[in-house]
């Protein structure tokens, strides 16, 4: 094989695949079930077209009302996540505290945390409420400037939404948008962790990805109340 | 083409589709309802078939991008525990891991190495050399270009081989 040029190497596997990979029928139940599928589209092909200008009737319908001017948000996940983000909003224009027993105030305890390394500068941390949640966030700046703000709240009731979980390392956290801000969401025991920037554009959201690998992996957070 | 010719013409391919939904899934169960909801789905829509243009083709799309849609999202949320650390790794985009869970039985290096490849790969090597396809079709198939088609093929043999030496090796 090794003094094959590349070319026939390529034709030789392809070649190979065509003879040697196993093909499988399909089985006798699914061959009847499509049968039975055949049957009945058929059957129902008919009814079809008067079908369609109803649900064509809806669809203008449903647009019109997604069209309409929209009200505040009254999901309480992005309740959550606005308020996440307004406090970190708030850090970015006037700074973060200086709280020295942030943790303590908080009602949240770290059993260990990300003090920052050659990426992120850790700057301090400070007792948070939000949406009646007391909690602690912790700030850090990256070498481009952006601040990154690290939030954890007690969890109850905050379910992290599956549809927006995205593969980040060995974590599936969930990466949510809002007014220009990105936000991972996780759990971790009965809390639940956010972390927010500014960071939204592919090569950003790249470089977020791989702060919430640093942050997730060296912070543990447990309910201290 | 009639509605009964076009559903004769249509079921003549069920083996090749679901040959080609159980390498995509790599799961017996999951390959029937793929193949179902794909002929469903073809025969709720024949209309938009294009006489002239390969009808094979056309399922295999279906068939694709039924898996791509559905499945992913289902397969990705079923893949992710309490915690947000996923129980095991769910392959579509990335390489697949060495086991495959007993999901589907494997019996022959190629097999194996080709479970291994990234979702594309798999897809254009199953497509233009299992199933004899056109790179015309293949890239109407996976909605990308014939240079893609022919550079996807390339790599994906490379990856392939590279894997099959892996197993030779051990």
């Amino acid at each position: 094989m090794t003094d094959q040029t590349p070319d026939a190497s390529q034709d030789a596997l392809g070649r190979r695949l065509a003879s040697q990979l196993p093909r499988h029928r399909a089985p006798a139940h699914l061959r009847a079930a499509v049968l039975r599928t055949a049957g009945r589209s058929a059957a129902t092909g008919r009814r079809a077209a008067v079908l369609a200008s109803v649900a064509t009737a809806m669809v203008v319908t449903l647009l019109f009302v997604a069209l309409l001017p929209k009200s505040a948000p009254t999901d309480p996940l992005e309740l959550l996540i606005r308020a996440v983000v307004a406090e970190h909003s708030r850090t970015v224009m006037w700074g973060a505290r200086t709280v020295l027993n942030a943790v303590e105030e908080s009602g949240i305890g770290l059993a260990r945390q990300f003090d920052g390394d050659d990426r992120l500068t850790f700057v301090n941390a400070e007792p948070v409420y939000i949406m009646r949640r007391r909690g602690v966030a912790l700030h850090y700046r990256d070498q481009d400037g952006h601040l990154i703000t690290y939030v954890v709240l007690p969890g109850q009731g905050v379910p992290v939404p599956d549809r927006k979980r995205v593969q980040v390392d060995r974590f599936r956290p969930a990466l949510l948008r809002d007014d220009g801000f990105a936000t991972f969401m996780w759990r971790q025991g009965e809390l639940v962790c956010l972390l927010v920037s500014d960071m939204v554009s592919p090569t950003d959201i790249e470089n977020f990805k791989q702060y919430f690998v640093r942050v997730r992996t060296a912070t543990e957070p447990f309910p201290a109340y | 083409m009639t509605e009964a010719d076009f559903r004769h013409q249509a079921l003549a391919h069920l083996d090749a589709l679901y040959n080609f939904a159980l390498y995509l899934g790599r799961n017996p169960a999951e390959a029937d309802d793929l193949v179902q909801e794909t002929y469903l789905r073809a025969f709720r829509f024949e209309t938009r078939f294009q006489p002239g243009t390969h009808l094979r083709a056309w399922l295999f799309q279906i068939l694709r991008n039924t898996f791509l849609t559905f499945y992913r999202i289902r397969e990705r949320e079923a893949a992710v525990a309490e915690d947000g650390v996923p129980d095991w790794d769910v392959p579509m985009f990335h390489d697949a891991p060495e086991d495959t869970g007993g999901v589907m039985e494997v019996h022959t290096d190629l097999e194996r190495a080709l479970h291994r490849l990234p979702e594309e790969f798999r897809t254009v090597l199953l497509l233009a050399e299992v199933e004899g396809l056109p790179l015309e079709d293949v890239a109407r198939v996976m909605s990308c270009p014939v240079g893609t088609v022919k550079s996807r093929i390339f790599r994906a043999k490379e990856r392939l081989r590279t894997l099959l030496k892996d197993y030779e090796k051990t």
